[in-house]
C-alpha cells in the first residue's frame, strides 16, 4: 500500500522530531568531551562547542596529577565489584527459594519484602541502625543497608518461575538437589535477567551519592560521585591541589570535564555488552507485572 | 502459625502415611532445608535494615538522645508533629515537594508514552535502534553529572543556551537563579534523564498489539493520528494504569540527588523539599526526632497515596493486588 500524503508528513515528522530528541541526548556528552580536550584559553573563553578546539590533554594531566581523582576511582570500582557481587548473591537467595512451590510460607515472605517497597522507616531510623552496628565511615554501610532491591528480586523471582518445568524435573530424577537445580539450570537459563540486574546494581554503586554523603566521613574513601560534585561546588578546592605551575594551563571547567569523562568511561564501555540485555530483562519483568 | 497452613494447605491427598520419617510432609521438609538455609541471609537483612529502620520511627514520638539511646529516650507524644505543622518554613518545604513532584508527575509521565509511539511507528530498523541506544543511555548517567551538563549548558557566563539568548536579546538570562526557569530546569532535567529508559516498557506493551488491527484501520479510512488514538492507546492502557500507581506512590518523593546538585541558595524557597530537609536539619543539625516524624509523615502520605490509586484501579480490573 502506497502512503498517503498524510502518512508521509506524520513519518518525517516522525523523524525529525526523534533526530533531535536523540540529538539533545547526545549533545550535551560531546560538549563535555570537546571541553576536556581543547586548551585552557578556548574553554575560559567560551569558543568550545563540539569539537576541541587547541587540542590538548592538559585537563586530564591536571586531573590526574592534582586532584585524587584516581584513588577515588579505586574506591568506586571497589565500591561496586563487591557491593554488585553481594547484592547478587543475596537477590539469588531471595528469589531462588520464593521461586519454589514447595517452599514454606513463601506467600508470607513475599507479602512482607513487597510491604517495605510502600512504607519504610526512612533516613534516620536507618541511620541509627547502621550507625548502632558501628559501620559508620566503612563501606559495609555503603553495601549492607541497600543489599538487595525488592523490585529487582521480584524480577528475578518471575524470571525463576517462567522457566519450563520439565529440565528442573528430569534434573531432580537425575538426583540434582536444590542446588544442584540452581547452579546448573536455573542460573545458566537465566543470564539475561542476571546482566539485567547486575547492571542495574552496578550502576546503582557507581553512582551512589547520598549513602557516602551520610556514611563516609573520611575523605580518603570517598568515591567518585562525590569527589566530583565537591569539584564542581568549589572551585577553590581544585586550586588547592593543583600545582602552582600549571594552574595557569587549566581551568575548572576543562578539569570538571574530564572528571566526568573519566567518571562516564566505565559506564559506556559496558552499556553496549548489556544493552541487549537489559531491554528483554525489562521486559520480562513487564509481562509478568 | 504460618508455616504449618501452609504445608497442610499443599499436602496432596491421598492415604495417610503414619510414619514421621517418610511420606511427602517429609520429603517436603528435607527439600526446604536448603532453601531455608539459603533463605537465612535474606531474612536477617530484611529484619535488621527494612523492619528495625520501622520499629526506630517510635522516635518520632520521643525526644531521642544519644545517651538514653531509642529505648529509654522519654516519650513526648505528637510534640514534634505539631512543631511541623505549625512552623511555616517546613510547610513550605512540604508544599514544594508536592509541588516539584506533582509537575514532574504531570508533566513528565507522558513523554516516555509519546516516545515510545514515535518509536514504533518508525519503519528503519537502524534509526530505531540508534535512536533507542541514545535515549535509553542518560539514564545510567548520575545526577551528578547530569547536573553538571545542566549548569554548563544553562551558564551565565559561556552557556551554549546563553549563547543563542544573547544573540537574540541581548543579554544572557540567569536561568539557574530565577524560580520558574529554575523549576521548569528541575522538571525537564528529569524527564530528560529518564524518557528513554521509561519507554522500554511502553515498547514491550506496544510490542503486543495486533499489527491487523491498523491494517483494518487503514482500509477504513483512518489516518495515522486517529489510528494511535483508537488502536495504539488503548492497547497500552493496562500499562499505563500500572506505572501510574507505581508512580503515585512517589508522589512524596523527590529524588535527593537531584534537587541536591541542581538547587543552590537563589531558589531555596523553592528548591527545598524534604528529603534535603531530613539531611540538612536531620543528619548535619542532629535533630533526629523531628526529622524522624518528617519522615514517617512522608511514609504515610506515600502509603495511603499507593493504596488509593490501586483501590481506584482495581474499580477497573487494573488493580495491582
Amino acid at each position: 500500500m502506497r502512503d498517503s500524503r498524510g502518512e508521509k508528513l506524520f513519518y518525517f515528522l516522525n523523524y525529525v522530531l526523534l533526530s533531535f530528541i536523540a540529538i539533545s541526548c547526545i549533545f550535551p556528552l560531546l560538549n563535555v568531551v570537546a571541553l576536556s580536550l581543547s586548551g585552557a584559553g578556548a574553554v575560559a573563553s567560551g569558543r568550545v562547542t563540539l569539537w576541541p578546539i587547541d587540542f590538548s590533554f592538559s585537563s586530564f594531566k591536571s586531573l590526574f596529577t592534582g586532584t585524587p581523582i584516581m584513588r577515588s576511582f579505586w574506591n568506586s570500582v571497589q565500591i561496586t565489584l563487591i557491593g554488585t557481587a553481594l547484592s547478587m548473591l543475596v537477590t539469588i537467595m531471595a528469589a531462588y527459594p520464593l521461586s519454589r512451590k514447595q517452599f514454606y510460607s513463601r506467600r508470607f515472605f513475599t507479602m512482607a519484602m513487597v510491604f517495605t517497597m510502600i512504607f519504610n522507616g526512612g533516613l534516620i531510623p536507618t541511620y541509627l541502625v547502621v550507625q548502632n552496628l558501628g559501620l559508620v565511615n566503612s563501606y559495609g554501610a555503603l553495601w549492607l543497608p541497600g543489599l538487595v532491591s525488592t523490585y529487582n528480586m521480584l524480577l528475578m523471582r518471575s524470571a525463576f518461575e517462567q522457566l519450563p518445568g520439565e529440565v528442573e524435573e528430569a534434573a531432580k530424577i537425575d538426583g540434582c538437589g536444590e542446588t544442584g537445580i540452581l547452579m546448573r539450570i536455573v542460573l545458566p537459563l537465566s543470564k539475561p535477567m542476571l546482566a539485567t540486574l547486575a547492571l542495574f546494581y552496578g550502576v546503582g554503586y557507581w553512582n551512589s551519592f547520598m549513602s557516602v554523603m551520610i556514611y563516609i566521613n573520611d575523605t580518603a574513601k570517598y568515591n567518585m560521585t562525590v569527589l566530583v560534585q565537591n569539584m564542581i561546588k568549589s572551585t577553590s578546592m581544585i586550586q588547592d591541589f593543583a600545582d602552582p605551575t600549571m594552574l595557569a594551563s587549566m581551568t575548572p571547567e576543562g578539569i570538571r570535564s574530564a572528571a566526568v569523562i573519566v567518571m562516564i568511561v566505565p559506564i559506556l564501555a559496558v552499556y553496549p555488552l548489556l544493552q541487549k540485555y537489559f531491554v528483554k530483562g525489562v521486559m520480562l519483568g513487564s509481562i509478568k507485572g | 502459625m504460618e508455616i504449618r497452613n501452609a504445608a497442610s494447605a499443599a499436602r496432596p491427598e491421598g492415604p495417610e502415611i503414619k510414619s514421621k520419617w517418610s511420606g511427602p510432609k517429609w520429603k517436603r521438609f528435607k527439600m526446604n532445608i536448603p532453601l531455608l538455609i539459603m533463605f537465612i541471609p535474606v531474612v536477617l537483612f530484611y529484619v535488621i535494615f527494612r523492619y528495625a529502620p520501622i520499629g526506630g520511627l517510635v522516635i518520632a514520638f520521643k525526644d531521642y538522645n544519644f545517651y538514653d539511646g531509642i529505648i529509654n529516650s522519654p516519650w513526648v507524644g505528637f510534640h514534634y508533629f505539631e512543631i511541623l505543622f505549625q512552623d511555616p518554613r517546613t510547610l513550605e518545604i512540604i508544599r514544594n515537594t508536592l509541588m516539584l513532584s506533582l509537575l514532574s508527575l504531570v508533566v513528565g509521565f507522558p513523554v516516555p508514552i509519546i516516545l515510545a509511539i514515535m518509536l514504533n511507528e518508525v519503519r528503519s530498523m537502524a534509526f530505531k535502534r540508534t535512536v533507542q541506544t541514545i535515549v535509553y543511555m542518560p539514564h545510567f548517567l548520575s545526577w551528578v553529572i547530569i547536573a553538571m551538563l545542566v549548569s554548563t549548558a544553562f551558564a551565565m557566563e559561556n552557556g551554549m543556551v546563553n549563547r543563542i539568548v544573547e544573540q537574540i536579546t541581548g543579554e544572557a538570562y540567569p536561568f539557574m537563579y530565577e524560580k520558574v526557569s529554575w523549576v521548569a530546569i528541575f522538571v525537564g532535567s528529569g524527564i530528560w534523564k529518564d524518557m528513554g529508559f521509561n519507554a522500554i516498557i511502553f515498547l514491550a506493551a506496544l510490542s503486543s498489539i495486533n499489527p491487523n488491527l491498523y491494517e483494518a484501520a487503514g482500509m477504513d479510512g483512518a489516518g495515522k493520528l486517529r489510528q494511535i488514538w483508537h488502536i495504539t492507546l488503548p492497547g497500552i492502557r493496562p500499562t499505563i494504569i500500572l506505572l501510574l500507581i507505581l508512580s503515585m506512590g512517589r508522589v512524596m518523593e523527590v529524588g535527593f540527588d537531584q534537587v541536591f546538585m541542581l538547587q543552590n541558595s537563589n531558589v531555596n524557597q523553592i528548591a527545598d523539599v524534604i528529603s534535603t530537609y531530613i539531611y540538612r536539619i536531620g543528619l548535619q543539625g542532629a535533630q533526629f526526632s523531628l526529622t524522624t516524624a518528617m519522615g514517617l509523615f512522608e511514609s504515610l502520605v506515600a502509603f495511603i497515596l499507593v493504596f488509593t490509586a490501586n483501590y481506584i484501579a482495581r474499580r477497573f480490573d487494573q488493580g495491582l493486588w
